[in-house]
């Protein structure tokens, strides 16, 4: 019989797949129809959001001029969003803005650096429904900051473009439509899922190949060392992503916002 | 901070206008895709979608020009 040469060809090797993102129900829960089913992610979500409700309250509850412990900590993030994001990118306007993008980097930061805490392990990102409804949230966002800034010129502002002869519009205007209104949302949702999704399959996959080399007792354990050292560089790896994904969902729904305050020059 | 001074370029413009532009083509090829499509369900043709991707590129890549090829 012939052995392959890949260690992890042989038999009794199973690669972690998509079922890793599958998490029974712990309270079966289902209102009028609507599966309102409590499981391990969702007791995640409960537990960041609480969290992050925490930080910010012990934080600001007694601030001083000169903060320091949490206070000090908490401030950097709101420093961070208001000069690299809501000033770079909206301006002095966007400041009342603030208090909005600073929960939502904070939460996604959160919710994604579960997925490289010991013990938790998932990021909460991976599921579709926060990416999704924090999609929704800044659609709806950008929308009405449009109508109120600009009254019901902004959708004759962001279906028409200027410049543009009249027949055209037959041509751009779904065009216009769909990138503003449909794609805008959506690849925000998915460019936080799928790098989450990736992520928590690398560090399974690469985790647990660790772990079976580690343990064949043949000439495999040598790969399985370097593995276990390429790993905690994959961990590092994962917390940039983390960062990286809140950073870029934050400032993209800044972005859009800021779109929305004036038309299109 | 730009305040005072000409007006500079800020760093995050040109990651957005990459952004702006994949996600008008992405639209176009949607828009038009789907128009296509669902015209083709309505006379039971089935050329309309790939007509109408074509056109969708075609009118993204006018927007695109339009808007960002003088600057």
């Amino acid at each position: 019989m012939r052995v392959p040469t890949l260690p992890l060809a042989r038999e009794g090797f199973h690669a972690p797949g998509i079922e890793i993102f599958e998490w029974p129900d712990i309270v079966h829960l289902e209102v009028g129809g609507v599966d309102l089913s409590i499981n391990r992610v969702v007791l995640q979500m409960f537990l960041v959001a609480l969290l992050v409700w925490a930080l910010f309250f012990f934080a600001f509850r007694a601030p001083r001029l000169v903060p320091s412990g949490l206070q000090n900590v908490m401030e950097t993030f709101v420093d961070f969003i208001r000069n690299q994001i809501v000033l770079e990118v909206i301006g002095r306007d966007g400041l009342r803005f603030l208090p909005y993008l600073t929960t939502l980097f904070v939460f996604v930061l959160f919710g994604n650096l579960g997925g490289v805490l010991p013990l938790i392990q998932f990021p909460l990102n991976g599921r579709m429904a926060l990416p999704a409804v924090m999609a929704i949230c800044s659609l709806l966002l950008f929308i009405s900051v449009g109508i109120s800034s600009q009254g019901p010129a902004y959708f004759k502002n962001a279906l028409f473009p200027p410049g543009i002869p009249w027949p055209v519009y037959v041509l751009l205007t779904p065009i216009e439509f769909v990138s503003t209104f449909v794609v805008r949302p959506v690849t925000l949702a998915i460019r936080l899922l799928a790098n989450m999704i990736a992520g928590h399959l690398i560090l399974s996959v690469f985790f647990v190949a660790t772990g079976y080399m580690l343990t064949s007792l043949n000439v495999s354990m040598l790969f399985g060392v370097g593995a276990l050292v390429f790993s905690v560089a994959l961990i590092a790896f994962e917390l940039f992503v983390a960062g990286l994904q809140a950073y870029v969902f934050t400032i993209l729904s800044a972005v859009y916002i800021a779109g929305a305050l004036e038309p299109e020059h | 901070m730009s305040e005072s001074g000409p007006p500079e370029e800020p760093r995050w413009s040109g990651a957005n206008t990459v952004w702006s532009i994949i996600g008008t083509m992405v639209a176009g090829v949607l828009a038009w895709g789907g128009i296509g499509w669902l015209l083709d369900r309505w006379l039971g043709t089935r050329y309309l979608v790939a007509v109408g991707i074509i056109v969708g590129m075609a009118g993204a890549f006018y927007l695109i020009v339009k808007r960002y090829g003088s600057g």
